[in-house]
């Protein structure tokens, strides 16, 4: 059982961030689930494309550079677009369509949210990634919404509202059909 | 039942830990990518366990300053990269010479010179070998998971401890900047080994801070001892460490220096070998091309090829019987690397069987695939 | 009582020293500093690197660290780091610590580890046959400046008190009392030390530049010699040339390890108490 996630964005958007609470969650708080994360390096700065690739699987992970993903996260036109073409039926895209339009004809299952404006409704743009986070828990299957939210306890820990807000964000997530 | 504390960390952060875990307790050193979060989580870490850590003006200090705490008493380690290698060289060879154990992170990035100071490669195993000047012998480790970065910290510093010499640990910046599951043990005291003490009661008269006459170092007691005076140098010298520069001790050194870690060489190698039992084929590599070759080989064996990984953890001293028993075993070998094939060549200098050695490298700064290495072993 | 003997190894003599170079009155000055403050020779430890002074250690019966050229000083910081207990001198050349080491000498002095550094400086590079190092002076000969010098030449002194040093002080071989009282005060100052002690080098500078033997060498140090006190009422234009001599900074300030500890002290403490 391996799942391969990619998630993808320009700089500044917390991608890194997100990354590690689905690597922690299936690291620390599942069973016996390994985790990578390749996050890009070097002179990437705010505004730029940018993605990091996270696997989790039950059995050690080879090489972490995904080749072809299960699940592609797009929070930005530029990562899109990248994406778009190598799509195959079955990868799942999720993305968020304040800032992505789908691209007619594209191969995949696509799930489009505006993340941005519904993390605003929820009462913090910045929960934006948790929304995100939860569609992506129901959509790969390895993890569960708890481990991810010991995960952000763990992340925020003291900042009780911080917590409380990502984990009604994750949840809201989880309900979106 | 040791504690153990799960965590998703880079590889860079694990070195820390382990090396904490392993005792080390001085750092020294000067920032560069891809190794800062080394130099960064040292700076966070040791004093929270009474360690001191020192941001030197340059990599000739650090190397010195490592040196000379270690020779006070302290394990001691820093975190570089190529151009920092390459600056840590000459006195890497006053650490041999003096035989004060350290160790030595190397988080490898493209070159030479500044090259893509943030991409990986693995181009500097020649470096780490023949880097510092005259004949020596050098003992290097490879990770290629953040797991390694911590569990083989433990093995280098036991490793420069035993053997009173620095030891190189060759990450990359892939394993370096790799956030992985990882699992942080707490050593058993058993499990560490310190160097090794003068015997109790051992006078100045007696005690001789070098013993050329074996394959083992002398004992070493820290400067400060309060028996024993310590004296070390990098000039060649006699046993007493006073400066020897005859015919006879310069070739006695020399060859004492080399055997030390060449006639312990089944001590110091570590290798891993993946579904080798029943491999036709095989691949050798280290570091991050390991973990691509280790999917090329689940690829492979899914399309019904029966192929191989024999993983070196110990880069130097070269294990060299396991790549023989490998070489005579399959029909065709690919060395991945991401370098132009200095690993290669080491193996086919070993190839007396007649085996096909066929290389897979990447040079670009990213990092190879299993595609490619399947690639090099499918050529005709 | 102790003597400069118990800290020498006799058994090395005769030493490796030109006849008339200076170093060897600047060992003995080190031993007898050792000897009058009846230090331990376990509680020393010296680190030294390459030329006719990094010899030194040679002679020397407590701990020593020889090493490349030009890093005596980061050896010394890690010995000091590594236990703070003990009491760290470095010994260089004008090579080692002004020349190829001349920015370890300006860090060491601006962290204020606590080590004292002893540079013998005799204006070139002795062992190796003459050769300039940073405190030649501009015009002099020397085996790779035949047509006369080019450079400015570094002031020791002034650099290492620009530098943060919290202790600077300079002798010459002429006046060994001094000498023994400036290194003394150097080792008690908590902190970086610089104790710049001109000796002659009559086999290579001396002869190069027409100066005279090692006693002649000796004397033209007595003339060039000027009290500090003294110099404090003279202008600069006097003081060209002149060997200002005696305690130039003393200004002490925690250095590194006093520092560094009280962050140790906290944050070992703060991480006890997390993992209780």
């Amino acid at each position: 059982m391996k799942t391969e996630i990619i998630l993808s964005g320009v700089g500044g958007q917390g991608l890194v961030s997100t990354g590690e609470i689905l690597g922690q969650a299936a690291s620390i708080f599942e069973h016996d689930l390994y985790a990578t994360m390749a996050a890009a390096y070097g002179s990437e700065t705010r505004g730029t494309f940018t993605k990091s690739d996270v696997i989790i699987s039950d059995q050690p992970i080879g090489c972490p550079n995904i080749d072809k993903a299960n699940i592609i996260l797009c929070l930005a036109q530029v990562a899109y677009d990248r994406y778009v073409d190598t799509l195959e039926d079955d990868t799942v895209v999720i993305y968020d369509t304040d800032s992505v339009v789908k691209k007619e004809g594209a191969k995949g299952k696509h799930i489009g949210y505006p993340f941005r404006s519904m993390a605003i409704e929820l009462g913090n743009i910045q929960t934006a990634n948790s929304i995100a986070l939860g569609v992506m828990i129901k959509q790969c299957g390895v993890l569960h919404a708890d481990t991810c939210k010991q995960a952000v306890a763990a992340r925020f820990a003291g900042k009780d509202k911080v917590i409380e807000l990502n984990d009604k964000a994750i949840d809201f997530g989880m309900s979106l059909e | 039942m040791a504690k153990v504390i799960k965590k998703f960390i880079e590889g860079n952060d694990a070195c820390v830990d382990g090396a904490i875990a392993a005792g080390a307790r001085f750092y020294a050193g000067y920032p560069i990518s891809p190794s800062s979060e080394i130099a960064e989580g040292a700076a966070r870490e040791m004093p929270k366990h009474g360690g001191i850590y020192i941001q030197m003006e340059d990599e000739l200090s650090s190397m010195n300053a490592l040196l000379g705490a270690s020779l006070a008493g302290k394990k001691s380690f820093t975190a570089t990269s190529g151009p920092g290698f390459t600056l840590m060289q000459e006195n890497l060879g006053l650490g041999i010479m003096s035989e004060i154990p350290c160790v030595l992170y190397v988080v490898m990035r493209s070159g030479p010179a500044t090259g893509a100071a943030t991409k990986p490669a693995q181009a500097d195993i020649m470096q780490a070998r023949w880097g510092t000047h005259g004949d020596h012998n050098i003992i290097a480790l490879s990770p290629s998971s953040v797991q390694d970065c911590y569990d083989l910290s433990l093995t280098a510093f036991n490793l420069a401890e035993k053997y009173r010499t620095p030891v190189l640990f060759l990450s990359d910046e892939v394993i370096g900047h790799l956030r992985e599951t990882c699992r942080e043990r707490e050593f058993a005291p058993e499990e560490i080994f310190n160097r090794v003490q003068p015997a109790p009661g051992t006078t100045q008269e007696e005690f001789r801070p070098y013993d050329f006459s074996g394959t083992m170092p002398a004992p070493m007691p820290a400067v400060g001892d309060r028996n024993l005076l310590m004296r070390t140098t990098g000039s060649t010298h006699d046993e007493k460490g006073e400066f020897g520069p005859g015919p006879a001790n310069i070739n006695k050194v020399t060859h004492y220096l080399t055997d030390k870690i060449d006639k312990n060489v089944d001590d110091i190698t570590i290798v891993r070998e993946y579904k080798m039992e029943d491999a036709e084929v095989a691949i050798i590599s280290f570091g991050c091309s390991a973990r691509s070759s280790m999917s090329a080989v689940d690829i492979l064996r899914e399309k019904g090829v029966k192929a191989g990984l024999l993983q070196l953890v110990t880069i130097w001293p070269m294990p060299e019987k396991q790549i023989r028993e490998v070489l005579q075993k399959v029909s065709k070998v690919v060395v991945a690397e991401m370098n132009l094939g200095q690993l290669a060549k080491e193996i086919r200098s070993f190839n007396d069987y007649g085996c096909k050695v066929l290389q897979a490298n990447r040079t670009d700064g990213v990092l190879i695939t299993p595609q490619q290495i399947i690639d090099a072993l499918e050529e005709k | 009582m102790k003597s400069y003997k118990d800290y020498m190894l006799f058994n090395k003599l005769p030493h490796t020293w030109c006849a008339g170079c200076g170093d060897g009155i600047i060992l003995q000055s080190i031993a007898a500093v050792m000897a009058e403050m009846e230090i331990d020779k376990h509680d020393i430890a010296l680190a030294s690197g390459i030329g006719c002074f990094g010899r030194v250690d040679d002679y020397l019966d407590i701990n020593c660290m020889h090493v490349t050229h030009g890093r005596a000083l980061p050896a010394a910081t890690g010995i000091a780091l590594g236990n703070p207990n003990l009491t760290v001198l470095c010994t260089m050349g004008d090579g080692d610590g002004a020349t190829i080491g001349g920015n370890h000498l300006i860090h060491a002095a601006r962290r204020n580890i606590n080590v004292t550094a002893i540079i013998a400086n005799n204006y070139n590079y002795g062992q190796t046959g003459g050769q300039y190092s940073a405190t030649t002076p501009t015009h002099s000969i020397t085996s790779t400046s035949p047509y006369g010098h080019v450079e400015h030449n570094f002031d020791l002194c002034k650099l290492a008190e620009a530098a943060g040093a919290t202790f600077v002080a300079r002798a010459t071989t002429y006046n060994p009392v001094q000498m023994r009282k400036l290194i003394r005060q150097g080792i008690e100052n908590k902190g970086f030390s610089l104790i710049e002690c001109m000796a002659a080098c009559p086999t290579h500078y001396g002869r190069y530049n027409k100066q005279g033997d090692a006693a002649a060498m000796l004397k033209r140090y007595n003339e060039l010699t000027v009290p500090v006190e003294k110099a404090k009422n003279m202008t600069p234009e006097e003081l060209e040339g002149k060997l200002v001599t005696g305690v130039l900074v003393n200004n002490p300030r925690p250095d590194y390890y006093t520092m560094y500890k009280k962050i140790i002290d906290e944050q070992s403490a703060a991480y006890e108490a997390a993992q209780a």
